[in-house]
């Protein structure tokens, strides 16, 4: 069954565990990126995996596809010219431009790894989940979306 | 060397395999799964009790101790590699020249506890009483404890109805913050009370958040004791008034926490706690008086002394110390007011530091880390097991076996911490009280943990926080930078206007050794010496006075 990466912005602490494990597996570049919404609010910003993924779009040698089964967004690094046109055709700026092995970084929701992603995994509040799609649709919220919390966001 | 592999752990890779351990950075205790392959990868037991398959970015990075390509894996000396015939040789010499009332020993965190017990017996075996802890970071002073607290379990902590959290835990203990929330959101009638004088991001969760003046968090603490049990005989109006706070303000906490099964939780940084002791003894008051559990979130726990740091500090400048074998930790090069003492004497360490970027007098030998060891650990919630992920560098030698061949091998037991009445604690709390008062100073600099992981800070060590109402007081535009200058030491930083510091605060990170510089040293009799919060002096650097070079790095 397919799953999908949730945020709980009311749960984050913004302690960044998620980009320490997701660096510890990818060679100290993170594919998880954190964004500041105020003093004591920080968003993490994992790739959302879109139905019509516009980084797969701009990719001028395939090398990113969407995997419809899975409902996963791949890149094959191995034939990454590491031209950037996914990181500026990325709306939500997830895709590291930094091109240090001559690709860029594309999250892979650790496929390598059957307990899930690696960053949802440790994620000491459990703020970033790995979730059924089925619960999600429970939740009513989609991938990437910020759950509001029952007892009201905090400032 | 490929993907950063260390020298001395070449070919010892094949023979390795998952090992199951616990984090060794904090005491919340995290089990985590340790693999080595390509590289020593952290993986997450989701059937582990305390941390559910979670760990923070320290947890997460704390392989790469294990084969850090900077790791110390021969001796030092004078900053030059030895080898362990001349070290022993200047161990053995340093010991021959001086009397044993000149000799000083001292251990750290790092250790484990056996450990600890044949430094001590090594200590006695020389007939030295110079027993020093050298772990002087405050929050080894939760170990001072008041009669009559309990301490908390994690269930506890989950079905807490009130928190009240002192200092920044989230921070320190990252994991520990998983149970905290879940607390906070699991009823609409549960409440969280955050004392602070930075609104960190965990003050963004309260309920109720108390923005003290720095350094005075005791006081508010001795307040809210006050308003809960008024025979203590403490003017909350006085405390009220020396926290920064409002009267009513520390009653509405007394009240919540009197409402239902709570919970107090207490952390402490350098550079943002003047008294750690009384902190210690305060957020343990609040919690007898209200009836609710406590911890102390700390970094390790380390056996007291039986001479306290700053005594021992006080000899080596009077040069009563010549010769001085530290064990552990190594916070002469930690802390950098501590470092010209350390130059004064014949100085050995054993260590399982990385290679230090200062060179560091005297000589430092390698050893295990606590991942390449077998020991029984302390945590906030019991005991835990460590198990060896790794082999230590082929040049280390254990601690037992360097001291067996400097003296007789012997193992004692460490010194105990105090423990207090609840008058006593009341009584050294408002002798400080007597003392408080607002400094002439033109800033507070206070320290804050940042967040730190793989392969650096994620968050700037060369930022300082500042409010917007100094930072349009002083002209500051977002490019330009700022000296600071404490009677210690001064360093320049990049500036970050926000709101989480109040007027006239300054904030700046303190794992930086050039930070922590800024700090000047103060004794304090029990915890050895104390970084409190400094008074600091600022002056703009415009982005025109800066050097070509350094705009260029700026900028990228």
């Amino acid at each position: 069954m397919a799953k999908r990466l949730t945020v709980r912005l009311d749960l984050c602490i913004g302690c960044r565990a998620c980009a320490a494990a997701c660096r510890s597996r990818f060679k100290n570049e993170a594919r998880i990126r954190y964004a500041e919404l105020n003093e004591t609010v920080d968003v993490p910003m994992p790739c959302r995996h879109c139905a019509d993924a516009l980084c797969a779009a701009a990719c001028p040698f395939e090398v990113i596809k969407r995997d419809e089964q899975g409902g996963v967004v791949r890149q094959a690094t191995f034939h990454c010219v590491g031209c950037r046109s996914c990181a500026l055709a990325c709306p939500f700026g997830v895709i590291d431009t930094n091109l240090l092995r001559d690709a860029t970084q594309k999250c892979s929701l650790c496929n390598d790894r059957p307990e899930g992603p690696r960053c949802a995994t440790t994620c000491p509040t459990g703020a970033l989940q790995f979730i059924e799609e089925e619960k999600l649709a429970e939740k009513r919220s989609g991938v990437g979306f910020v759950v509001r919390s029952l007892h009201g966001r905090r400032q | 060397m490929a993907n950063g592999e260390s020298p001395c752990r070449a070919g010892s890779r094949a023979a390795m395999k998952a090992v199951r351990t616990t984090c060794p950075f904090c005491l919340n205790g995290c089990e985590s799964i340790v693999t080595a392959g390509y590289q020593y990868r952290m993986e997450y037991p989701t059937d582990a009790v305390v941390n559910r398959g979670r760990l923070c970015p320290r947890g997460n990075s704390a392989s790469i101790v294990v084969d850090h390509p900077r790791r110390l894996a021969y001796p030092l000396l004078d900053g030059k590699e030895v080898g362990w015939d001349q070290a022993m040789a200047y161990c053995r010499e340093a010991l021959v020249g001086s009397e044993p009332s000149e000799i000083a020993v001292v251990y750290s965190r790092g250790l484990a506890h056996e450990e600890i017990g044949s430094v001590c017996g090594f200590a006695s075996a020389l007939g030295t009483s110079n027993l020093v802890c050298g772990y002087v970071e405050p929050d080894n002073c939760f170990q001072v404890r008041l009669a009559g607290v309990r301490a908390a379990t994690l269930d506890d902590v989950r079905k807490a109805k009130t928190t009240l959290l002192v200092g920044d835990v989230f921070s320190t203990s990252p994991v520990a913050a998983g149970p905290i929330t879940e607390a906070r959101y699991a009823d609409r009638k549960n409440r969280m009370v955050v004392i602070d004088s930075v609104k960190t991001r965990q003050a963004g969760f309260a309920h109720l958040f108390l923005q003290v003046k720095p350094g005075t968090e005791v006081f508010c603490l001795l307040g809210i004791a006050g308003s809960l049990d008024r025979s203590l005989g403490v003017d909350v109006a006085r405390c009220a008034v020396a926290a920064g706070v409002e009267e009513r303000q520390l009653s509405d906490v007394a009240q919540m926490l009197a409402n239902g099964p709570g919970f107090v939780g207490s952390a402490m940084h350098l550079g943002r706690v003047a008294h750690p002791v009384q902190h210690s003894l305060m957020s343990q008051l609040v919690a007898t008086e209200s009836g609710a559990t406590f911890n102390g979130f700390g970094e390790a726990r380390v056996p007291f002394g039986k001479l306290s740091f700053s005594e021992f500090r006080g000899r080596v400048r009077a040069g009563g110390v010549r010769a001085v074998f530290w064990f552990g930790g190594l916070y002469p090069y930690s802390y950098p007011g501590v470092m010209p003492e350390a130059a004064k004497v014949r100085f050995s360490a054993v260590s399982s530091i990385f290679r230090p970027d200062v060179p560091l007098p005297g000589l430092v030998l390698p050893a295990a880390s606590e991942l390449e060891k077998e020991s029984v650990g302390e945590s906030y919630w019991g005991e835990v097991g460590r198990h060896p992920v790794a082999e230590p560098p082929s040049g280390a030698r254990p601690v037992p076996a360097i001291l067996a061949e400097l003296a007789q091998a012997r193992t004692e037991e460490a010194p105990s911490a105090p423990t207090l009445s609840e008058p006593e604690a009341v009584q050294v709390t408002l002798a400080t009280l007597e003392g408080a008062g607002p400094g002439p100073a033109e800033f507070t600099l206070v320290g804050e943990k940042r967040a730190i992981g793989i392969g650096g800070f994620y968050e700037s060590e060369e930022q300082v926080s500042v409010s917007p109402a100094d930072s349009a007081q002083l002209g500051l535009s977002g490019t330009d930078d700022l000296l600071v200058e404490s009677t210690a030491g001064s360093a320049r930083f990049h500036v970050k206007s926000t709101a989480a510091v109040p007027p006239g605060v300054l904030a700046v990170g303190v794992n930086a050794h050039r930070n922590r510089a800024l700090f000047p040293l103060a004794d304090d009799p029990v915890s050895g010496i104390a970084m409190p919060p400094a008074a600091a002096r600022v002056t703009k650097v415009p982005a025109a006075e800066r050097s070509p070079a350094e705009n260029i790095a700026r900028a990228e």
